[in-house]
């Protein structure tokens, strides 16, 4: 495992790669160039956390030409005299000062007496302003995503790259719906797609994709990683934990399309809304996803003050793309936030009522039981119709037939105790039609609740708890008067009707004039469509984050966003359709040299997520089970994994793994335990769920060949593909045909063609003498072999498919 | 920085990789390391990249829990006259408590019951209790820091912020920065291996954050070397698969990936036809690693007859030795069930039969084979245990609660002093003190240090500068800040390093 070491790359010094641009453009920029070096190079004594009163500050226009005795860090009469530009180039008295752990590069020197010499001008930075679309009349949303990328590329090659050509169809079936559904496209629908010759084919075949009942399972992964969805509590015994209904939730919501702003509104404050409903709660165990412990020693205060600190650093990742947790403990060394902001925010968070110590409990209160799964959310549906159309059949003529009390008591029910009156076996309906059908409603109910099960949600204390600035961050150490709850100053303000709760917090995060969240939103939109994010930091828009390479583009589909209601599926769809995505992904010659495809001369391409690699398997060997959402599923796991860890306390240390289809689950409903995921997932990049993640790495390690080739799960869904094959088709070529269908939605070229043959050649004769081998290998996993098909040519063509299944053919998206 | 900027830096990083991916190595690294890192050249670094490197590789032997320093190696003759009697006040000195001593109404000091004995070393000689007879004997090669200490007063957060250098998930391991920092110098191993240690007494848990890579890319995780099963996850081929079999598969697969290469001009195809080869070559190297057979007597001798029996502290010390032999820069051994609330005579006694023997067979088979000079061994755990009883207190049983204020962690080898012992702690083995016994009370703070003592952050610098890396360099951008192990904190403890 020989690799260069990154920190070595990471000290290039930036000097020997830059290239001085600004020249060319004209004024330098301040909020693109100039700020970048301030926060990075001279903040740290000279920013917004500046102990020293006297200490210059270089946060603020007003500090930096403020007369200081005589002279001015940037004099406004004079540029040339500031104080930045003669320290800048000081030898005796430097700045940054030689024993800096930062010291600036020549280039960055240049950029700031430039900036000084053109007046010093500030601005704010760009993601604090708030995003405004550009003109783009009579154009398809579509069209105008390609009028910025083609813009910039453009702007980078004089006009001498363009977008690549159109990639071919079956690359493109296989591409949108690996991206909208994290699988390949059905059979069916690909060969509809590819004889679909009028015009909006694709269109149409991405509406098709999305209806999916899988869209929304893909899509909500990527939402269960930011809000570090697990199944266990995390901490110490990490045990089991009620929270999957939430998972549920998500998928339910995705595939509903249910908007955005909605979606944020729910899952931070479901709970105080007006008569919430049963999924508006469950929305909260967004609230409640935070580590939790009951370990012996614990401090209950400790862990009060650690599950928010938590809660407010993910609320920042996921939603601000901003880095809350320096403030935990002073201001903020780079972004305008303030210590006292950060606890303001959060307090919105500090009175909820659960105990700060999960007690090792399942059920670790509030919790709310709810439907297991999404059968039962459909009975539960249905039955809360019935329950409506009932109670809305009691007309005025049945009532009339009730003595007065009766009638006068009905009228004055809630929808909800009206049905239980009319359900009343001993009331006054009992002998109706109607009461008759609602007490066998009733009944039905109360079976179907049995089965319910219980799901984390965030309640309200009814007096909210005091919240103060904590020393240093330590939560014996409050300082200071209480604080309101309240969002930093530098992000706009709440509404002054609004609540000072986390309704009033939803509210902001989804007004039109935030400026951050639908900018975050998109990003990461963008990122799960093109691979890569526009601002390739997703989880910092701040002062150190990266800037976005499509500035114009990201702003315009921010508000796109919100002017369409926070659709998320059209956002989907013109991201999907622009030629833009729909370029071929080869990696061109051109006079732009562009390795990690920043400014998209050509489709996107990268290895699939761990559950996607695995997902794309089972469905492709048929043996995906495609029921939806409940417990947490265990597949095959090396044995001890969790016992050589946990606790004999735990409720988590033996894995058990699942008999039957459960085993043949998509990975999203994989059992997540915090400390301990389960091993396929984590040798491809899938976080550990114990903090927020919003973009993974992509890894290649010689671990995932072994993985790949070896592990039960692969050689179970290779073998039973291999059996589909076989049974599917008459000779070897058809299969091979198949094969590379299922897995690429295209036959095999000559060279795959030659090389799988030669293997298939290979293995038909190294298991000919050994039955015995082929029956082992067939043996591997609990689902039973096809008896009716010859071992050896099951063997051979399993080795076969393990090794496509294993190659870049399967593994990635291009 | 502008887009520009920012895109010909990750360009030049990611061709850089590619290159080297593709075999270039130094020529390519010629053109694209500064000039500073090159004139040191890594050769001259000794495997480091900041400074020379002492230590080429280390050993880490981590007690998962808080092994008792009054039972072990920090001798406090004068409890004996106070057995009994209440805490002095002043020694707490406001300490906070773990919940579960929070509510003893007396906090009655408690002696070690065991015999403890001199063992020459460099200086005056190191003290050792009896339940460490092996370890005793090779204190001249180590040096015992009694004042280690930290802030963390509950497992979870002590372990994860000693390992990771916070206590809150999300950090990246200790490991997983020295792979980052130091790369790997096997072609055949993983760089970063870690080994659970059986135990009769598993009321800990561990979790993978602790060896885990955090926001650093995965491939920096430790890969863990089980006694169960395979010892590398998925190294064996399923039953009914030889290892010819596998050679066609993965030249089918070269074919399958060289073709989409042709297409795609995507490197990333080579480079996982390279790591399907190094896999290849794992399934010979790591039998072959974890094959004791061609060890001799003398070996088993040394670290004890356990080490025959995969899984035991003892085994895990040899590979670890093996493993150090091949090139693995990084190994880290957890032995968890260091927590005696209750019964602590009983559980440490085995606990220290664990590891005893072991701890003594790895120094002097390292130095036997003249790799003690360039190879880190550490040991300690998460924090140290109350000099005042937990429940009972009877001269023969006791327990003892968690206590970050001190506790005894030793370090030997790879450029270490050896033979010395450092800091001191006060005569109820409470807290750091002076010379002259009087409690200090250190704080870790970012610009001073105290002298005579090792805050955990401070203990990870030195291991950092040892192997040749300086802990405020080795640093990752993530969410806008450049982290790193030690965060704000952490001095390098240079009294300690020869």
């Amino acid at each position: 495992m020989i690799f260069i070491p990154r920190s070595i790359i990471r000290s290039l010094p930036l000097v020997a790669l830059l290239v001085t641009t600004h020249a060319e453009a004209g004024k330098i920029d301040f909020a693109r160039e100039v700020l970048p070096i301030l926060s990075n190079k001279c903040f740290v004594c000279h920013g917004p956390d500046t102990k020293k009163k006297k200490m210059l500050r270089l946060d603020s226009f007003e500090a930096a030409i403020a007369d200081r005795g005589g002279y001015h860090a940037i004099d406004q009469k004079n540029p040339s005299d500031s104080e930045i530009i003669v320290r800048l180039h000081d030898k005796e008295d430097p700045m940054p000062p030689e024993d800096a752990e930062k010291k600036l590069t020549d280039a960055e020197r240049e950029i700031l007496s430039q900036w000084v010499k053109e007046g010093g001008a500030y601005a704010k930075h760009w993601s604090f302003v708030p995003p405004i679309k550009g003109a783009a009349a009579g154009k398809k949303p579509s069209e105008v995503i390609d009028s910025f990328v083609e813009a910039k590329l453009s702007a980078m090659t004089d006009g001498k790259v363009k977008l690549a050509p159109e990639a071919d169809r079956t690359t493109l079936a296989r591409r949108a719906a690996l991206v909208l559904t994290g699988l390949p496209p059905e059979l069916k629908l690909l060969s509809s797609y590819l004889a679909d010759s009028k015009p909006g084919a694709f269109e149409r075949f991405v509406d098709k994709l999305m209806e999916s009942p899988h869209y929304g399972e893909h899509q909500a992964r990527y939402w269960l990683d930011a809000v570090r969805y697990g199944d266990t509590h995390g901490l110490h015994l990490d045990n089991k934990r009620g929270i999957y209904p939430y998972r549920d939730w998500v998928v339910r919501a995705f595939n509903r399309n249910l908007p955005l702003d909605q979606f944020i509104t729910w899952q931070l404050a479901g709970d105080l809304l007006p008569n919430p409903t049963l999924e508006q709660e469950i929305a909260t165990g967004f609230v409640r996803m935070n580590p939790s412990t009951a370990e012996g020693g614990a401090i209950p205060k400790e862990f009060q003050a650690k599950n928010n600190f938590d809660r407010t650093e993910t609320l920042g990742t996921v939603l601000l793309g901003m880095t809350m947790t320096c403030a935990r403990c002073h201001t903020h060394k780079y972004d305008p936030i303030t210590q006292t902001e950060y606890y303001q925010l959060f307090a919105f968070f500090n009175s909820t009522s659960e105990s700060p110590m999960d007690g090792n409990k399942y059920e670790y209160g509030p919790v709310l039981k709810v439907p297991q799964d999404e059968e039962a959310w459909i009975s539960h549906e249905n039955m809360q119709a019935l329950k409506t159309a009932l109670v809305e059949a009691v007309k005025d003529d049945l009532l009339n037939q009730l003595p007065e009390a009766e009638r006068k008591k009905w009228k004055s029910l809630s929808a909800e105790k009206k049905f239980s009156f009319l359900a009343d076996s001993n009331g006054p309906f009992a002998k109706q039609e109607l009461g008759g059908q609602a007490t066998a409603a009733a009944k039905k109910i109360a079976a179907l609740q049995k089965a319910h099960t219980p799901t984390l949600v965030a309640r309200e204390l009814p007096k909210p708890r005091e919240t103060k600035i904590l020393m240093r961050g330590e939560y014996d150490r409050p300082m200071g008067e209480a604080l309101v709850p309240a969002i930093p100053a530098v992000m706009g303000s709440l509404a002054k009707d609004a609540p000072r709760n986390r309704l009033g917090l939803a509210r902001w995060l989804t007004s039109r004039e935030n400026p951050l969240v639908s900018r975050v939103l998109v990003n990461r939109i963008w990122q799960r469509v093109y691979g890569d994010a526009i601002v390739r930091s997703p989880e910092d828009f701040g002062l150190q984050g990266k800037q976005p390479s499509h500035p114009k583009l990201l702003d315009w589909l921010a508000v796109e966003l919100q002017e369409k209601d926070w659709d998320l599926k059209h956002m989907l769809r013109i991201m999907v359709t622009s030629k833009t995505f729909r370029q071929q992904s080869t990696h061109r010659k051109l006079p732009l040299d562009d390795p990690e495809n920043f400014w998209y001369a050509r489709g996107p391409s990268y290895r699939l997520d761990a559950e996607v690699i695995r997902d794309l398997a089972l469905w492709a060997s048929d043996i995906l089970d495609p029921h939806m959402g409940g417990e947490g599923i265990k597949p095959y796991q090396p044995a001890g994994l969790w016992k050589a860890l946990m606790h004999p306390g735990s409720n988590t240390k033996n894995y058990v793994a699942d008999k039957g289809s459960k085993l043949y689950r998509r990975s999203l409903y994989v059992y997540w335990k915090r400390t301990s995921p389960h091993p396929m997932m984590i040798l491809f990049d899938a976080p550990d769920r114990e903090s927020s993640c919003v973009r993974r790495g992509r890894t290649n390690t010689s671990l995932q060949s072994l993985g790949l080739f070896n592990e039960t799960q692969r050689i179970e869904m290779s073998r039973k593909l291999a059996e589909r094959l076989i049974k599917t088709s008459k000779d070897n070529k058809a299969r091979l045909d198949h094969l590379f269908t299922l897995v690429a939605c295209r036959p095999p070229n000559a060279a795959e063609r030659k090389a799988c043959s030669g293997l298939l050649e290979k293995m038909l004769k190294s298991y000919a003498d050994s039955r015995d081998d082929a029956l082992a290998l067939l043996s591997t996993g609990d689902a039973p072999r096809d008896e009716s098909l010859s071992p050896e040519e099951v063997a051979a063509w399993s080795q076969v498919v393990v090794t496509v299944l294993a190659s870049d053919i399967a593994l990635l998206l291009n | 920085m502008n887009p520009f900027h920012e895109h010909q830096l990750s360009m030049t990083r990611r061709q850089l990789f590619g290159r080297s991916a593709l075999g270039l190595g130094t020529a390519a690294m010629a053109q694209l390391l500064p000039p500073e890192l090159l004139a040191a050249g890594k050769e001259n670094l000794n495997g480091g990249i900041h400074h020379k490197a002492t230590a080429k590789r280390v050993i880490y032997l981590f007690m998962s829990g808080g092994p008792s320093h009054h039972d072990t190696w920090d001798y406090k003759p004068k409890m004996r006259e106070m057995f009994g009697q209440d805490l002095p006040e002043h020694i707490r000195d406001g300490q906070r408590v773990t919940g579960m001593t929070a509510g003893q109404k007396t906090h009655p000091v408690c002696p070690s019951k065991y015999k403890f004995t001199n063992h020459a070393n460099n200086e005056e000689g190191a003290w050792v209790s009896e339940l460490l007879p092996h370890t005793g004997k090779v204190v001249k090669e180590m040096c015992i820091v009694n004042s280690t200490f930290t802030e963390a007063i509950n497992h979870d957060p002590a372990i994860t912020y000693i390992q990771t250098g916070s206590q809150v998930p999300g950090r990246p391991s200790l490991g997983a920065w020295l792979s980052y920092g130091l790369g790997s110098a096997n072609e055949d191993l993983p760089g970063y291996i870690v080994m659970h240690a059986k135990t009769n007494h598993p009321e800990q848990s561990l979790f993978n954050r602790l060896w885990g890579p955090g926001f650093l890319d995965s491939e920096h995780q430790g890969v863990l070397l089980r006694s169960q099963g395979d010892p590398v996850l998925y190294l064996s081929n399923p039953k009914g698969v030889s290892r010819a079999d596998r050679r066609a598969q993965l030249d089918t697969l070269a074919a399958l990936n060289e073709s989409h290469h042709q297409q795609s001009l995507d490197p990333e195809s080579l480079e996982r036809i390279k790591q399907h080869e190094m896999a290849f070559r794992m399934q010979i190297s790591v039998p072959e690693l974890m094959d004791l057979s061609k060890e001799g007597e003398k070996t088993f001798e040394l670290y004890g007859q356990e080490a025959r029996q995969a899984g035991t502290f003892a085994a895990c010390c040899l590979n670890a030795r093996r493993l150090a032999e091949r090139g693995v820069r990084n190994i880290q051994i957890f032995h968890r069930g260091w927590d005696a609330h209750g019964s602590l005579p009983r559980e440490h006694e085995s606990q220290c039969k664990d590891i005893d023997q072991a701890c003594a067979g790895l120094l002097t088979d390292l130095k036997q084979r003249g790799m003690l000079d360039e190879t880190l061994v550490v040991w300690g755990g998460e924090f140290g245990r109350t000099a005042y009883c937990q429940g009972k207190l009877t001269k023969e049983n006791y327990g003892r609660d968690h206590h970050p204020r001190c506790f005894t962690t030793w370090m030997a080898g790879g450029g270490i002093k050896p033979g010395i012992t450092y800091g001191k702690t006060d005569d109820y083995g409470y807290n750091i003190a002076n010379a002259d016994g009087t409690p200090m009370f250190p704080q870790p703070q970012k610009d001073k240090w105290t002298p005579g003592t090792m805050h955990i952050h401070d203990r990870n610098a030195t291991i950092l500068h040892l192997l040749g890396i300086n802990h405020r360099r080795l640093t990752y951008r993530y969410q806008g800040r450049d982290f790193r192990l030690t965060d704000i904190h952490g001095h390098v403890v240079k009294d300690i390093i020869a």
